[in-house]
């Protein structure tokens, strides 16, 4: 058995990171996506638009641009799912999750850091995404993703 | 649902905000694609496989998008923008994003 | 402007199929294009090999035998020759220039590599008793290039593992994945690949010696340690006791006559004898 296993050490050892991204990488997940959708939900009130806006004559008090960013991995599960999707093409299941999740996230430390500064809307959201590192499904450098979600908070005058 | 880049359905009036609506897909290319886009690189010209793929994959991001939109009760997406970015290697993600609204 | 907040429950940015379901599809695709792929190679190939000149063949197998780090054994060499000179004269074997090599190695196994070179490691020398069974062995090894089985099995690991290679880059996890799968598999033969070398050999023991004794004798050792550890030998080839049987059936069939069997010349009995020609000592 000892002997199978050491003569094959490769390949047991891609099994063994492909469970291990598998299933940490689902735990991950889903913690992830339930405190995103718990907070979405608390700081649903904050409005949030990526229409310029207009307003009226002293109705603003004070705007200033906030900004919110995430940078997230992919795991060795998720790599192997790209990798062979890329042979086939199509929609590349794996990372969509990955992608929302980082975009959400992103907007949502930004409404955070505009609710802390006491804005009450947020105008002009602008969304960027981009890959760190040139080559992020190569073995053997990181693959990761950053979104940034960037806008002017706006403080209204409301006495 | 009417959808625009502008802050507004021009001739109407927006009655209602919703907020951020968002729409993005993920798509590869197959390898005889990949094949015959790295023999068109020698020659130059359009990648008409790459065009189709990349036209393809934006209206589902499109059609993503307003189907939240939807979900929201809203009957128009205004200032709509559009991001490409590479994921990963041989992978494009095709993202749009914009405000959901009832226009009257 | 009026501000209704909403917050939409379903995801539409994410697709709903299961990552695990969405591997299986994936993984089976690729399974089945291999499979297709491996399926057509592998009639090219056999088609291919039977047109390779042998001289092509040779500088091939210049390639292969650096890999063993072992020179051309003289005492094995002595027992290739006498059979090599009872092939009949027209026999395609005369245009190889044979090398047969000793690599110390406790396998007891022997292997044909493309060019004429034959490796016979150390554990199947140790373990034979006579004459006769080690020149069963080698006329086995001459009956894989007599059928040019050598070449087929290289043609199609080899090209699974190139065009792995091509399509996932040089040092992806998957082209590993493949050319360890590949190239471990394909280096046994067929069972008809193995049953035709043992016909081929039991011809040209038979040409050599005068009668066929100790022909089943390496196949009836194997086969009693069979149970104890799981050797290389036995992985890659038919059970030991159908070919026992099968030979016996050709034995019978042609008439060929089992005589008394050669002890192993002293020249191969190593270090357990004292060497009495040192220019043919082996193992040293």
């Amino acid at each position: 058995m000892l002997e199978v296993l050491l003569g094959n050490l490769d390949l047991f050892l891609f099994l063994l990171f492909v469970v291990l991204g598998y299933s940490c990488g689902t735990i991950a997940e889903k913690r992830h996506y339930k405190s995103i959708i718990k907070r979405e939900k608390e700081l649903i009130k904050l409005m949030l638009v990526n229409v310029e806006g207009r307003f009226a004559d002293g109705a603003v008090n004070e705007s200033f641009l906030v900004s919110g960013s995430m940078v997230v991995s992919n795991d060795y599960f998720k790599r192997l799912l790209a990798i062979l999707r890329n042979f086939f093409g199509g929609r590349v299941k794996a990372y969509e999750s990955l992608i929302d999740r980082a975009r959400r996230e992103a907007i949502l430390r930004m409404k955070e850091e505009a609710k802390s500064k006491g804005a009450h809307m947020i105008v002009n959201l602008r969304l960027e995404t981009s890959t760190i590192g040139r080559s992020a499904n190569k073995k053997n450098s990181v693959g990761s993703i950053e979104a940034l979600a960037y806008g002017t908070a706006v403080v209204m005058n409301r006495s | 649902m009417i959808m625009t880049n502008v802050g507004s359905v021009p001739g109407k009036k927006i009655v209602e905000h919703f907020g951020i609506v968002q729409g993005s897909t993920v798509r590869a290319k197959h390898f005889g694609r990949d094949m015959m886009a790295g023999l068109k690189n020698l020659v130059g010209g359009e990648l008409k496989g790459y065009t189709e793929l990349l036209q393809e994959s934006r209206q589902e991001a499109m059609d993503r998008m307003s189907e939240q939109a939807r979900l929201m009760g809203a009957n128009a997406v205004v200032n709509i923008r559009f991001a490409t970015s590479s994921v990963a290697q041989g992978a494009a993600e095709l993202f749009a994003y914009g405000t959901a609204v009832r226009v009257e | 402007m009026k501000f209704t907040p909403k917050h939409i429950d379903e995801n539409v940015n994410v697709s709903k199929t299961h990552p695990l379901a969405e591997l299986a599809w994936l993984v089976g695709g690729m399974l089945l294009l291999a499979l297709v792929f491996y399926l057509v190679l592998g009639v090219t190939a056999d088609l291919a090999v039977a047109k390779i000149p042998i001289k092509a063949e040779v500088w091939l197998g210049e390639y292969f035998v650096d890999s063993f780090e072992a020179n051309e054994d003289e005492a094995l060499r002595r027992r290739l020759q006498t059979l090599l000179d009872n092939l009949p004269a027209g026999s395609s074997l005369h245009k190889y220039n044979f090398t047969v090599q000793l690599v110390k190695n406790e396998e007891v196994n022997a292997l044909a590599l493309p060019g004429g070179h034959i490796v016979v490691f150390s554990g199947l020398v140790e373990q034979a008793d006579s004459e006769n069974e080690l020149a069963m062995v080698l006329a086995h090894e001459l009956g894989h290039f007599a059928h040019r089985d050598h070449l087929k099995r290289l043609g199609r690991g080899l090209g699974l593992t190139v065009a792995a290679m091509l399509v996932f880059g040089e040092d992806s996890a998957i082209s590993r994945l493949v050319s360890n799968l590949f190239l471990v598999t394909e280096s046994s033969y067929s069972r008809q690949q193995e049953s035709d070398a043992d016909h081929f050999g039991l011809e040209l023991l038979v040409n050599s010696y005068g009668h066929a004794g100790g022909a089943t004798d390496f196949f009836a050792r194997v086969g009693k340690k069979a149970g104890s550890r799981s050797p290389y030998w036995l992985a890659s080839h038919p059970h030991p006791d159908d070919r026992i049987e099968e030979l016996q059936s050709l034995i019978s069939e042609n008439g060929y006559r089992v005589e008394m069997i050669t002890p192993l010349g002293d020249d191969l009995l190593g270090e357990a004898e004292p060497e009495q020609e040192p220019e043919t000592a082996v193992d040293k």
